[in-house]
């Protein structure tokens, strides 16, 4: 226990309308605490928060949704990334990969992604957002670049009380939202309404005004002069070129061939509302989202067969298992362990093919992705009539007009106060990290925010804290661990294979979304064992469905203070402690129930930001 | 005193067994563990068809008698899932959280039938015959006369259906790309190949989208199955046949190299040192295709169990397969399919 536990805080964003409905309000004890320890306990035991970029208070939400409170639980989504509606459809879904439901032998994963989006639609329709608005600081912040890095800068930004003027050179804001991802996957109604909440605080957004270095463009610099500070958040928007054999210039090669395109120039052609057409064989190479929406795109378009082509296998591309079914389920074939060395065109010109050479799996890369190694003399041809290729995506830099530093890659550097090499010049999202997630860029994004406050007013006004609540009973019952994952409703082929606009997957109902929430393990929920209490009488470990209450000699303390691994005693006379280890606990209280000297306490253990 | 060395064999198939009685062979000592998914020892799929003769006892089936792996010392632990082999430790946990330790490990798991995503919602009103157990619900759920549909129509389906056929049960065949998969058939040569099939009183509907597949009311016909286009077919069963699609989930992330199936070198090593594979589940690297590929049938799986069993006690044999993969029509009529042989 620490000092800070003594002080008692009324919950300003807790919702007591039902409560209060009712005539009795009842306040909880809860306290904020700074201890490494608490902060280091819910990093270690909530994998799916940790996993999270934004850092989503994921159990909390879920919890929420059993409780069929959606409003909070949009809130809680809300604090973490501006746009729930939009991540609960298209996020890459770190947190699912890590979910202790999909441990070994607990199942599978809990349907993590689909639940936000269940809050955002079931949530009341005047359902009103809660904003923590600072006073108006009188600094101007410019903000270049309108995708989701831009738009959860400029919401945090200017809910700090900042003025934001956002530059975005297409017309619509959105980023690769509005101009990569397909309707069908987003539709363009959420999108916007998603967009209009998070720039409605005071944000001005100049779209169709592009900054750069040709002629009737803002100058970057001038940015710089006119405003406190600004931030890049450009992104990548330009295509990585294909690497063929032999030729020094394939950018040219692809160019010059009109049945070649890379994903996405294709995927922006179409949002930009050109018409596109693809022919009867298209192949794509690949194997990220683009490569699978340019595919998914290829068939709606009335293409007969579509291929991805991917360089190593369908296990060990950065995508969604959900993602890759739907895909699948569209009619797109996925063929593995090829990399295209040149393409194949008939006496005319005209494209017929590409040609590959065999791969083999190799070692891991130091991103963690999978090396593919080409097998001499083990080419082939794959026989196509379009070739879309969406390979990877890089920075564009050429309007930069001011001295900032760029690694090999072309990705901007910035110092751990998130500055470029230019005094007043931030950098968030892809432009820094390289081509990552929606997900990635806005946690970054939130990330630079803060720092850029921190800049700004030359002290820090939002601390992270652990809100620590008592928790009265245990909220989970045995029975919630037989409950199968459920699977969100689908449109069906004939009528999603003829529109680009309808969407794939529907949303949960409130029923399934409760069933779905109910098998969240609840990992934010301590329990805990008060060893000057307990009296050993084993109860406890008898009733516990699995290995979960152990006997130790003692605890490894980490560095930042946080409890580590667990040095299980053998013997009775070494015994230390009696402990629930969290890594195998389920929450389903049955430790609870059957404990004589009532010593096992719950509490509920969130991440906030706190203002000071 | 030192442990025994434990060869563990996942799959309880042609190639499970075959390498078990290698194994033995060459190794008197040791321990032999199979451990099997289903209920029963080893028994021949390929005969199942005789069902249709009356022969509904799974003795009938059994190629080895129960005392064989007494006298062989080799366990057989049957109604056991494995769920997750962690190629580090050398261990692999069973669905009832048992842990298994082995010193080589051979997966021979075999291939469940190949799904396409489109019937996935139908899978609990479909009728397989990939194992004694589902051979037998499938026959009793086919009245005498009967009619089944089969859909996707690779080899394993043309041989249950020319039985039915040959039986007297009426077989509507609904075709796919997988008909008679794993055969390569040319387009030009496909109607005379259906023209056999007719003559074996199989009727070939035209292939296309299926939009549905319903249980019809109580009593017969069972099902209804309804085209994209319209049409629609009335049966007492529908029986998938899309090929084979490797049953490896257990394996995946296990630290050994999937693309479809378990990647090998042509002595069927994976990327494991203590792991190899055999049979349908595993994709050998073809030197002369240069390509990893399947090889499917009895004679194919029996031969890759022995060449595992020989690598895993020390030799470096290499498989080759000696089948010819045509599909050739016979001159009496009917048809011969290297992948409906065994001995």
């Amino acid at each position: 226990m620490n000092e800070q536990r003594g002080k008692i805080y009324v919950d300003e964003h807790e919702d007591f309308s039902r409560t209060q409905g009712r005539g009795t309000r009842v306040v909880t004890p809860v306290w904020f605490s700074t201890d490494p320890r608490d902060i280091g306990w819910v990093r270690l035991n909530i994998p799916c928060q940790a996993a999270c970029p934004a850092d989503t208070n994921i159990p909390a939400y879920i919890q929420t949704i059993a409780d069929k409170r959606y409003g909070r639980s949009y809130e809680l989504n809300r604090f973490a990334n501006v746009l729930p509606s939009v991540l609960g459809r298209i996020c890459s879904r770190p947190c699912e990969d890590v979910c202790r439901h999909c441990w070994p032998g607990n199942g599978e994963a809990v349907d993590i992604c689909h639940l936000k989006r269940a809050a955002a639609e079931l949530k009341a329709t005047d359902h009103r957002i809660t904003e923590n608005l600072f006073t108006p600081t009188g600094k101007r912040v410019a903000i270049v670049g309108a995708g989701p890095a831009g738009i959860a800068a400029a919401h945090d930004l200017s809910m700090l009380g900042h003025d934001v003027t956002m530059f975005e050179r297409e017309a619509m804001p959105g980023g690769m939202l509005y101009y990569g991802i397909p309707a069908f996957r987003l539709p363009r109604d959420v999108l916007s309404v998603e967009v209009r909440n998070a720039l409605r605080l005071g944000v001005e957004l100049r779209a169709g005004v592009a900054v750069g270095a040709g002629a009737g463009e803002t100058r970057l610099r001038a940015l710089l002069d006119d405003y406190d500070a600004v931030l890049l958040a450009t992104g990548c928007m330009a295509p990585s070129p294909l690497p063929l054999r032999g030729n020094e210039d394939d950018a040219a090669i692809v160019r010059a061939n009109p049945d070649v395109e890379y994903g996405l120039d294709f995927l922006m052609g179409l949002h930009r509302g050109v018409d596109k057409t693809v022919n009867a064989r298209v192949a794509v190479v690949g194997a990220g989202y683009t490569a699978l929406d340019c595919a998914r795109v290829a068939r709606r378009l009335g293409a007969e067969q579509v291929t991805v082509h991917i360089r190593t296998t369908e296990k060990y591309i950065p995508v969604t298992k959900d993602e890759i079914a739907e895909t699948k389920r569209e009619g797109v074939t996925i063929k593995g362990l090829r990399t295209p060395v040149s393409l194949v065109t008939d006496a005319a010109g005209t494209l017929v093919g590409v040609r590959f050479v065999q791969n083999r799996l190799g070692g891991w890369r130091a991103n963690g992705r999978r090396q593919a190694i080409p097998i001499e003399g083990s080419e082939f041809i794959e026989p196509c009539d379009t070739l879309l290729i969406a390979i990877g995506q890089k920075t564009v830099n050429d309007y930069l007009d001011v001295d900032v530093e760029l690694d090999r890659w072309g990705n901007v550097r910035i110092d751990e106060d998130g500055m470029t090499t230019t005094n007043g010049l931030f950098a968030a999202g892809d432009f820094v990290n390289g081509s990552s997630t929606v997900i990635d860029a806005i946690g970054h994004a939130r990330d630079l925010a803060l720092k850029m406050d921190t800049w700004l007013m030359g002290r820090v006004r939002r601390k992270l804290v652990v809100k620590i609540e008592p928790v009265e009973k245990p909220l989970r019952e045995r029975a919630f661990d037989f409950i199968p994952r459920q699977h969100v409703p689908t449109e069906p082929m004939k009528t999603r294979l003829v529109d680009l606009d309808r969407e794939a997957e529907q949303a949960f109902d409130a029923a399934t979304a409760e069933l779905e929430a109910k098998r969240c393990y609840l990992c934010h929920h301590k329990y805990e064992i008060d060893t000057d209490n307990c009296i050993y009488c084993n109860a406890c470990i008898e009733v516990a469905p699995r290995n979960c209450i152990k006997l130790i000699k003692g605890v490894e303390i980490k560095q930042d203070g946080a409890y580590g691994a667990l040095d299980e005693a053998r013997k009775w006379n070494n015994v230390g402690a009696i402990w629930i280890d969290n890594n195998e606990c389920i929450r389903c209280g049955a430790c609870y129930a059957v404990c004589p000297t009532q010593c096992i306490s719950i509490t509920k253990n969130e991440i906030f930001y706190q203002n000071v | 005193m030192a442990r025994d060395k434990h060869y563990v064999i996942i799959g309880n198939g042609v190639a499970g067994n075959r390498a078990a009685a290698v194994l033995r062979e060459r190794d008197t000592d040791n321990r032999i563990t199979i451990i099997s998914l289903g209920a029963l020892l080893f028994y021949n799929r390929y005969e199942l068809p005789r069902i249709f003769n009356g022969a509904r006892d799974w003795r009938d089936y059994l190629v080895n008698p129960p005392a064989y792996y007494e006298d062989n010392r080799i366990v057989v632990r049957r109604n056991c899932q494995v769920t997750m082999v962690d190629t580090q430790r050398r261990c692999l946990t069973l669905a009832h959280r048992e842990e298994v330790h082995y010193d080589s490990l051979l997966v021979a798991s075999g291939g469940g039938a190949n799904m396409p995503i489109a019937l996935g919602d139908f899978e609990p009103l479909l009728n397989h015959f990939n194992s004694y157990r589902t051979a037998m619900t499938t026959a009793e759920a086919l009245p005498a006369g009967g009619t089944a549909i089969l859909l996707g129509g690779d080899i394993l389906g043309i041989d249950i259906a020319r039985n039915l056929a040959a039986h007297g049960y009426r077989v509507v065949l609904v075709p796919d790309e997988q008909l008679f998969w794993p055969h390569k058939i040319a387009p030009e040569s496909y109607p005379a190949y259906l023209a056999v099939l007719a003559d074996m009183g199989i009727e070939v509907v035209e292939g296309g989208p299926i939009e549905r597949i319903e249980a019809g009311p109580k009593g017969v016909p069972r099902r209804l199955l309804t085209m994209a286009d319209g049409r629609d077919y009335a049966a007492d069963v529908v029986m998938p046949f899309y090929g084979l699609a490797p049953s490896l989930e257990f394996i995946s992330g296990g630290g050994v190299d999937i693309e479809r199936g378990l990647l090998v070198t042509p002595e069927l090593r994976t990327t494991d040192p203590h792991v190899w594979a055999a049979g349908d589940v595993c994709q050998i690297w073809c030197v002369e295709e240069n390509a990893y590929r399947f090889y499917y049938g009895w004679k194919n799986v029996k031969a890759m169990g022995e060449i595992a069993a020989r690598n895993m006690t020390g030799d470096h044999e290499t498989f080759h397969t000696f089948l010819d993969e045509a599909l050739t029509i016979e001159d009496q009529g009917g048809l011969r399919s290297s992948f409906w042989e065994y001995d």
